[in-house]
């Protein structure tokens, strides 16, 4: 149910700052609402005393049949209590008052006078009864009226139960007629205890009554009252309907209905009037004056017909979003409620978040929730949503609490699984976010994998990722996934597809934004052709980034330092250049021509085929007896060295020794028409060791 | 067989030393030098012989080449015989500087007055190895020649003669085609006779072409300013040529600016300390 937190601090804090009598707590939008409801003024059954509609010991429960009950237990104690109460001077009869209204922090005795203590209101103005229809009712907010001989009632703000000022005015002016008072309870205001607030109040009216006569022991069903037993007898009651007390009571429980009320109150003005004009040997100091003439109830009938006679309730209070509350797609929000309202369920209403002043009508939601929390599905991910929720009941629904923002988790990640690069040491690993809109944060999650099955723990975290890419430290020749997911304030998303990374050796791969117009790159990714040479600087598409007239590409950056090493796989009759370039080699040179590039060339003449290994355009005379077809390249960035071999035979052909101030790229091109193949992930082969 | 040490010095931790022996084959006294590495003194090492060219003895290569400390990193012993046998006094030996002392040419002469003494196939071939295997700490099963200008045909025709015998063969300027060049053809028409199919047996472009065994990686440096490559002496390319037909491996590198001198040879020297390494440590 509802829970006390944080937001109902400042109902409670007025409530013990200022007793029952400060403005209690009702939220503004209410006013004009409670205004024509609920809140009947307890003039109707005598009882000014209101309670601070959310007083700390009771929390919103709406059992109010537990107050039956008690309130009739209590209330033979109380007949007993106030019939001593007669004779005692007044000043001690508003200190009791005050008491007994919940005046102080007692409360237990809070409680003990909201078992049911009826207060029998002697004084009854016609101005007060009319008005108890009206919407005009209200109730003196202030506390300081404690002066109790100005008997006059002004419309009292119906607004500010447990106010004690009006009532305190009336009971005290009834001191020495003050038996028992029936305090309307908010309970008696919710549904379920008007019949029997009316019971015990019947009940102890008789009780007043039968001071000095006997008590009611009877209960008339035509008139719906507590009679004496005589009364059936030789009163009015003589043909009714008369059940024992206890029965009554019982089948009175059952009608809780504001008919009931409202004869109840038509009956009650009468004995009312009845009682009044009754000689009684009572010291009153001011002489009860009732006027007698028909009290129009038409109004107060018209009033209840509009309200199932409790009060609409409070608003609730949205709790923020607590952590774990969010997937993807849904959210769990609680609320509570901070009062003592009747509630039947609440409403939830949520939208998302946008920049638009005029936000989509059409994107608000509402759902009806008994309780209160609710988790709400179908949502998109790393996306803002409002939550505002009302409690219902069969009066109405409550002023809609505070806007909370929740925010749903973000989607997973989607790695490039294409754009990995990796050696024996390490990994360069990006992706893209699943979402549009930001995250805060990226988590990269490795699983090294063993022998065993279902080995699927992590291994290793590494969390507060500001950007889509992550350089890992790897352990050499080990196979890991690796999945990424991505943080929000509402958490964690599902992790991504994970990939595999094999620390076999290096990996990388190519650069299609650098290819030349005439080179293109097969389905496997690691496969280049070219098919004709004419116009090699041609009027072809051409990016930023391409090669113009040379037929080449660059691989990606091997950012890791150390020793790698790859293969290239070609034709005996291909025309070639490998090797190595700096990011920034001219894309209208040629591979080798410029001193941002290293690499190995073979050329066909009518003779033999020719090798040069070009840098800065520079080449040794070398001549090879075998061409090679597949050629190992040993990229050495800590002995500054780039080596060329026939890895089908091992044999070295040829070392650049360059120190490479930056990081390089493999780059490959042909010069004839044909295919080039490019073989990553290899371990260093141990015949390159010594060089 | 007795060894006499001649010299011995200390070098990058090793040491170089000279010895004399008495050589059944070449009948006379023979000295050679040898590098120890650090590695020797505790274990068995593999064996690199280097044979010289035309007019060295035992001290050009030890003195000039600077290969000790290629030689100590990589924990290889290096033999250095002398180029011929000396002081046998057979007539003629000392009249040229391409043909008798000092240019035996590696061969076993079957004409007199040379086939009694120059007989320096088989001394490389034979007698020395037996001679260091067992006065040294050597791994027998690992042994590997190379060699300059003569020394470069020597080093040739005895691992394409011998396969599997070396595991791996470099050069410095060989004379790749003897049979071809002036100087092969003096030296083999007074050590072999006037009948060139003999020849034939010596040359390393010759033989490559009926080439079997193991495969080879041959590692040859030439100076591109070797007044003899311009002299028609060297003829590499015959030798690549085969070598191409006949697919031996060869990386042949024209070094520009080089002459014939030990100081194109110091140059270069660790490149083939080294590829001869990966072959003898491996």
């Amino acid at each position: 149910m509802s829970s006390r937190s944080g937001s109902t601090r400042e109902y409670e804090t007025s409530s013990q700052s200022r007793g029952h009598s400060a403005s209690p707590p009702v939220p503004e939008s209410s006013e004009t609402e409670s205004e024509g409801l609920i809140f009947y003024h307890m003039d109707l059954y005598g009882s000014k005393e209101r309670f601070d509609i959310f007083p700390e010991e009771l929390s919103g429960r709406e059992d109010r049949s537990l107050g039956d009950t008690r309130r009739e237990s209590v209330l033979s104690s109380e007949k007993v209590q106030c019939s001593q109460e007669i004779g005692y001077d007044m000043e001690k009869e508003v200190a009791e008052l005050a008491k007994m209204y919940g005046l102080d922090e007692d409360k237990e005795k809070e409680l003990e006078l909201l078992g049911g203590r009826v207060e029998m209101e002697s004084r009854w103005p016609p101005a007060r009864t009319k008005k108890a229809g009206s919407q005009g009712s209200t109730y003196n907010a202030s506390k300081s009226s404690t002066s109790v001989k100005d008997q006059s009632q002004s419309t009292k703000q119906q607004g500010l139960p447990g106010e004690a000022s009006q009532d305190e005015d009336q009971s005290k002016t009834r001191a020495d007629d003050e038996v028992e008072s029936n305090r309307w309870s908010r309970e008696g205001l919710r549904s379920g205890g008007m019949s029997d607030e009316w019971n015990s109040q019947a009940v102890s009216e008789e009780q007043e009554e039968e001071e000095e006569e006997e008590v009611a022991n009877v209960f008339c069903s035509t008139c719906k009252i507590p009679i004496r037993a005589f009364d059936k007898l030789f009163g009015e009651h003589k043909d009714h309907e008369v059940t024992q007390l206890p029965n009554a009571l019982e089948s009175e429980k059952e009608e809780i209905h504001k008919n009931i009320f409202l004869q109840a109150a038509v009956t009650m003005v009468d004995r009312l009037e009845e009682f009044l004009k009754q000689e009684v040997n009572l010291e009153l100091s001011t002489l009860p004056d009732f006027e007698e003439r028909v009290i129009d109830f038409s109004e107060v009938e018209q009033l209840m017909n509009s309200i199932n006679a409790i009060p609409a309730p409070c608003a609730p209070v949205i709790n923020p979003q607590a952590p774990n509350a969010a997937t993807g797609t849904s959210l769990r929000v609680c609320w509570g409620l901070f009062s003592d309202d009747t509630v039947e369920g609440y409403q939830l209403c949520y939208k998302p978040v946008s920049n638009e002043r005029h936000g989509d009508e059409r994107a608000e939601h509402t759902l009806k929730v008994r309780e209160t929390y609710c988790t709400i599905t179908n949502l998109l991910p790393n996306t803002q949503y409002e939550f505002w929720v009302s409690a219902l009941n069969a009066s109405g629904i409550s002023p809609p609490s505070e806007r909370a923002v929740y925010v749903t988790a973000p989607s997973p990640p989607i790695i490039k699984s294409k754009k990995i690069r990796s050696c024996e040491n390490a990994a360069l690993v990006c992706w893209e976010s699943g979402d549009i809109n930001p995250v805060d944060s990226y988590t990269v999650e490795l699983y090294k994998l063993t022998d065993e099955p279902n080995d699927d723990t992590v291994t290793e975290s590494i969390v507060g990722i500001p950007n889509c890419e992550v350089l890992i430290h790897l352990q050499p020749t080990q196979r890991y996934h690796i999945c990424v997911r991505a943080q929000n304030l509402g958490g964690s998303s599902e992790r991504s597809e994970p990939v595999l990374i094999h620390t076999t050796g290096t990996c990388f791969y190519l650069n299609e934004d650098t290819a030349h117009p005439l080179l293109a790159i097969l389905d496997d990714g690691f496969t280049i052709s070219c098919d004709e040479l004419e116009n090699p600087e041609c009027d072809l598409p051409v990016y930023d980034n391409s090669f113009t007239r040379c037929i080449a590409i660059l691989g990606s950056l091997i950012p890791f330092p150390g020793k790698h090493y790859w293969e290239v796989e070609v034709e005996e009759d291909t025309e070639y250049r490998t090797g190595v370039a700096f990011e920034n080699t001219p894309r209208h040179g040629h591979l080798g021509a410029n001193n941002s590039s290293w690499c190995m060339r073979h050329i066909i003449t009518p003779s033999r085929h020719k090798y040069e290994f070009l840098h800065s355009g520079m080449t040794p005379d070398i001549r090879i007896t075998i061409p090679p077809t597949r050629i190992g390249i040993l990229l050495d960035y800590e002995n500054c060295r780039l080596s060329f071999f026939n890895a089908d035979i091992a044999q070295h052909l040829y070392t650049f020794n360059s120190r490479f101030q930056h990081y390089v790229h493999p780059c490959f091109a042909l010069e004839t028409p044909g295919i080039l193949r490019i073989r990553t992930g290899i371990t260093t082969p141990p015949w390159t060791a010594l060089l | 067989m007795a060894l006499k040490q001649v010299s011995s010095n200390k070098c990058f931790e090793g040491f170089q030393k000279v010895f004399e022996h008495d050589s059944a084959e070449l009948k006379c006294k023979m000295k050679f030098g040898i590098y120890l590495p650090p590695k020797a003194e505790t274990g068995k090492c593999p064996v690199l012989y280097w044979l010289s060219g035309l007019t060295c003895t035992e001290q050009n290569f030890i003195t000039k080449a600077g290969f000790q400390q290629a030689a100590a990193e990589h924990g290889l012993i290096v033999v250095a015989p002398d180029t011929s046998p000396r002081g046998c006094n057979v007539e003629g030996e000392d009249e040229s500087w391409d043909f008798g002392t000092g240019a035996g040419f590696y061969v076993n002469a079957t004409e007199d007055p040379w086939k009694t003494n120059y007989r320096m196939y088989s001394y490389i071939k034979d007698e020395l190895p037996k001679l260091i295997n067992a006065n040294f700490p050597t791994d027998s099963e690992r042994m590997s020649i190379f060699g300059h200008s003569m020394g470069g045909h020597g080093a040739l025709i005895l691992a394409l003669k011998n396969p599997g015998k070396y595991k791996s063969v470099s050069a410095f300027a060989p004379i790749c085609n003897p049979i071809q060049c002036q100087w092969g053809k003096k030296a083999f028409g007074g050590y072999l006779g006037p009948d060139t199919s003999k020849w034939e047996a010596y040359d390393a472009t010759q033989l490559v072409k009926a080439y079997s065994g193991p495969r080879l990686d041959i590692l040859i440096d030439q100076g591109k300013d070797d007044q003899f490559l311009s002299a028609g002496q060297l003829l590499p390319d015959n030798f690549i040529a085969a070598c191409t037909e006949q697919k031996i491996p060869v990386v042949f590198r024209l070094q520009q600016g080089y002459d014939h001198s030990y100081f194109f040879i110091a140059t270069f020297i660790n490149d083939h300390i080294k590829h001869h390494a990966k072959y003898l440590n491996a």
